[in-house]
C-alpha cells in the first residue's frame, strides 16, 4: 500500500490531536483526584516499565527498556523545569528527583563509578526502581501544578 | 411554571436532606457498651490501631500488582482483632474525604471494636470534629472501652506515612491546611493513657520516625517502641505475630515479643523489598541518655530552619554524622538491618538504629 503525503498528514495530525485531547481528559481527570492521582500516574509509569522488562527475555533489550524509560523520565522533568509556571521550590524538587533518576541510570549503565548491574539482576533492579521511585515521591516535594504538567508532558513524549 | 417550581422545591429538599444528613453528629451505627459483662473475664490485651489513608498510600508489589496500603492494613488488623479472644482491640481508619454532590463532606473516619475476638461496633466519625487531631478517636475510646479495673497489656500501633516532627501541614491530603506532627501524636497518647501510665508498645509502622527527636516525644508515653529510622516500605511491619497474642505473648515478656515481632516483619519485608531495610525496638528507658545528649543540638537545627529554608533535606544514619555520633549510642537498641541491594549504599554493613535529618542549605 503506497500512502500519499495527504494521508501521511492525516495520519499524523489525527495521532497528535487523539494525543492532545488524551492528555486534556487526562489533566481533568488528575485535577480533580488531586496530588495523589498524579503521583499514582508516576508511579505506574514505573511499574509498567517493570511489568516489560520481566516479559522480556533478551537482557540487551530489558537494559534498553529500562534505560529509555528513566531517560524519558528525565526529558520529562527537564521539560517541566524550564516552564515559568515552575517556583523556585519545585524546581529544587526536581533537580532532586532527578538525581535519584540519574543514580539508577548511572548504576544501569556501569557510569559514575557504579559497577554495571549485571544482566541476571535487571529484572529486580526494575523492581527496585519502582520501589525507590515509590519512596522518593513521600520524601521530595513538588507541588500540584507541577506533578500535573510532568505527567501531562509524560504522556505527549511516551 | 408549577412543574417548574415543583421540580426546584423538589431538589431543593433532596439538597437540604443530603446536608442535614452529611452533618448530622448522629452515629451511622451505635451500639451501647455494656461494661460489665457476667462470667467473662477482661481482656488481657489491648489494643488501637490507627490507619491513615488520606494520602497517596499506593504501592505495587514485586509482581506489579497495585496495592492499597491502607486497605490491606485494616484487612490484617480485623483479622488480629478477630483471632484475639482475651483482648479488646479498637481499629481507627482515616480515610479521605468524599463529597455528596461536590459539596457535603461524608464521614472520613471509622472505627471497629472487637471485643473477646468478636466485632463488637462499627461507627463511622467525622475526622476533623475537636480541637485537637485524636479528639473523635479518644472519645469513642473511651466511650466503648471495658471499664474494669483490670490491668492489660496495652499496645498501640500507628500505620501510615513520616509523622512530621514539624510543620506537618499537607499530612492529610483532604485537609491539606491541617498540621500532624509527632507533637500531636505525643498529645493523643498523653490522653488514651489518662487512667494508665503508659503504653506497654509502641509501633510506628512509618518511615523515618526512627529519630532520637521523635524517640523522645513519645517517651513518656510508651515502654518499648518499634520504628523504622529510614524509609519503610508501604508493606509496612507484618501483622501476623499480633495474631493469637494468647500463645505468642503468653507470659507477658513485652520486650521479647517486641524483638519477635520486628524479626518477623524484617524476615517478611526481605522477601520482596530492594530497598534499605530497617526495622529497630528501642528500650525507651535505656536510650534516654542518648535521646536527650543529642537533642539540644537538633533543636538548633531546627531553630536555624526558621531563619533559612533550606534547598532540600535528607535521612542518614545517626552514625555517620560526627554531630549525632557518640559511643553507646546503640545501646538500648535492636536493629534489623538490610542494605539495598542497588545504589550506592548497598555496601553499608551496619547501622546504628537511629535516622537523622540533614538539612541542605
Amino acid at each position: 500500500m503506497v500512502w500519499t503525503v495527504y494521508q501521511i498528514y492525516r495520519k499524523v495530525t489525527t495521532m497528535l490531536t487523539r494525543r492532545f485531547f488524551g492528555a486534556i481528559v487526562m489533566l481533568f481527570v488528575l485535577v480533580l483526584a488531586g496530588n495523589a492521582g498524579a503521583k499514582e500516574q508516576i508511579q505506574k509509569y514505573f511499574n509498567d516499565t517493570a511489568l516489560k522488562v520481566q516479559v522480556t527475555d533478551d537482557p540487551a533489550e530489558k537494559r534498553e527498556i529500562i534505560n529509555e524509560s528513566l531517560q524519558k523520565m528525565m526529558t520529562a522533568l527537564d521539560r517541566v523545569h524550564s516552564s515559568p509556571l515552575v517556583s523556585k521550590e519545585d524546581g529544587d524538587g526536581i533537580d532532586q528527583y532527578k538525581t535519584v533518576l540519574q543514580e539508577k541510570q548511572d548504576e544501569l549503565l556501569g557510569n559514575n563509578g557504579f559497577e554495571r548491574v549485571p544482566d541476571s539482576q535487571l529484572n529486580a533492579f526494575s523492581v527496585y526502581v519502582v520501589q525507590s521511585m515509590e519512596q522518593a515521591d513521600r520524601t521530595i516535594t513538588i507541588s500540584l501544578v507541577t506533578l500535573l504538567l510532568l505527567v501531562i508532558i509524560l504522556i505527549l513524549i511516551l | 411554571m408549577q412543574t417548574w417550581w415543583g421540580l426546584c422545591g423538589s431538589i431543593g429538599s433532596v439538597a437540604l436532606g443530603l446536608f442535614l444528613i452529611s452533618c448530622s453528629s448522629i452515629p451511622s451505627a451505635q451500639r451501647e457498651s455494656s461494661h460489665e459483662e457476667e462470667g467473662v473475664p477482661p481482656p488481657r490485651y489491648s489494643i488501637i490501631f490507627i490507619i491513615h489513608g488520606d494520602g497517596n498510600y499506593l504501592y505495587h508489589d514485586s509482581d506489579g500488582n497495585a496495592n492499597r496500603a491502607d486497605q490491606k492494613t485494616l484487612d490484617a488488623a480485623r483479622r488480629v482483632a478477630a483471632r484475639n479472644r482475651e483482648a479488646e482491640v479498637f481499629i481507627f481508619h482515616q480515610k479521605p474525604t468524599k463529597r455528596t454532590l461536590f459539596f457535603f463532606p461524608r464521614r472520613d473516619g471509622k472505627m471497629y471494636y472487637y471485643r473477646h475476638g468478636q466485632s463488637y461496633a462499627e461507627e463511622s466519625y467525622r475526622r476533623h470534629r475537636g480541637e485537637t487531631r485524636f479528639d473523635p478517636e479518644i472519645k469513642l475510646y473511651h466511650q466503648f472501652r471495658t471499664k474494669e479495673k483490670s490491668q492489660p497489656l496495652r499496645i498501640f500501633l500507628y500505620y501510615g506515612h513520616e509523622i512530621p516532627e514539624f510543620d506537618g501541614t499537607g499530612y492529610d491530603a483532604s485537609h491539606s491546611h491541617r498540621s500532624f506532627t509527632i507533637h500531636n501524636l505525643a498529645d493523643g497518647l498523653h490522653r488514651f493513657t489518662h487512667d494508665f501510665t503508659r503504653f506497654d508498645l509502641l509501633v510506628l509502622s512509618t518511615c523515618f520516625n526512627g529519630t532520637p527527636y521523635s524517640i523522645s516525644a513519645l517517651s513518656p508515653y510508651a515502654r518499648t517502641i518499634v520504628a523504622s529510622p529510614d524509609n519503610l516500605h508501604l508493606s509496612y511491619f507484618a501483622l501476623e505475630p499480633f495474631e493469637w497474642l494468647d500463645i505468642r505473648l503468653r507470659d507477658g515478656e513485652m520486650p521479647e515479643f517486641a524483638n519477635n515481632f520486628a524479626r518477623q516483619s524484617f524476615e517478611q519485608l526481605k522477601e520482596d523489598i530492594h530497598t534499605t531495610i530497617t526495622v529497630a525496638v528501642y528500650d525507651v528507658d535505656r536510650v534516654k541518655g542518648y535521646v536527650h545528649a543529642v537533642d539540644s543540638v537538633y533543636i538548633q537545627a531546627l531553630d536555624t530552619l526558621k531563619r533559612e529554608k533550606p534547598r532540600f533535606f535528607d535521612f542518614i544514619d545517626c552514625a555517620e554524622d560526627s554531630v549525632y555520633v557518640m559511643s553507646g549510642m546503640s545501646e538500648g537498641v535492636d536493629i534489623f538491618y538490610r542494605p539495598p541491594r542497588f545504589g550506592r549504599s548497598q555496601n553499608k554493613v551496619n547501622h546504628s538504629g537511629w535516622g537523622c535529618r540533614v538539612f541542605h542549605y
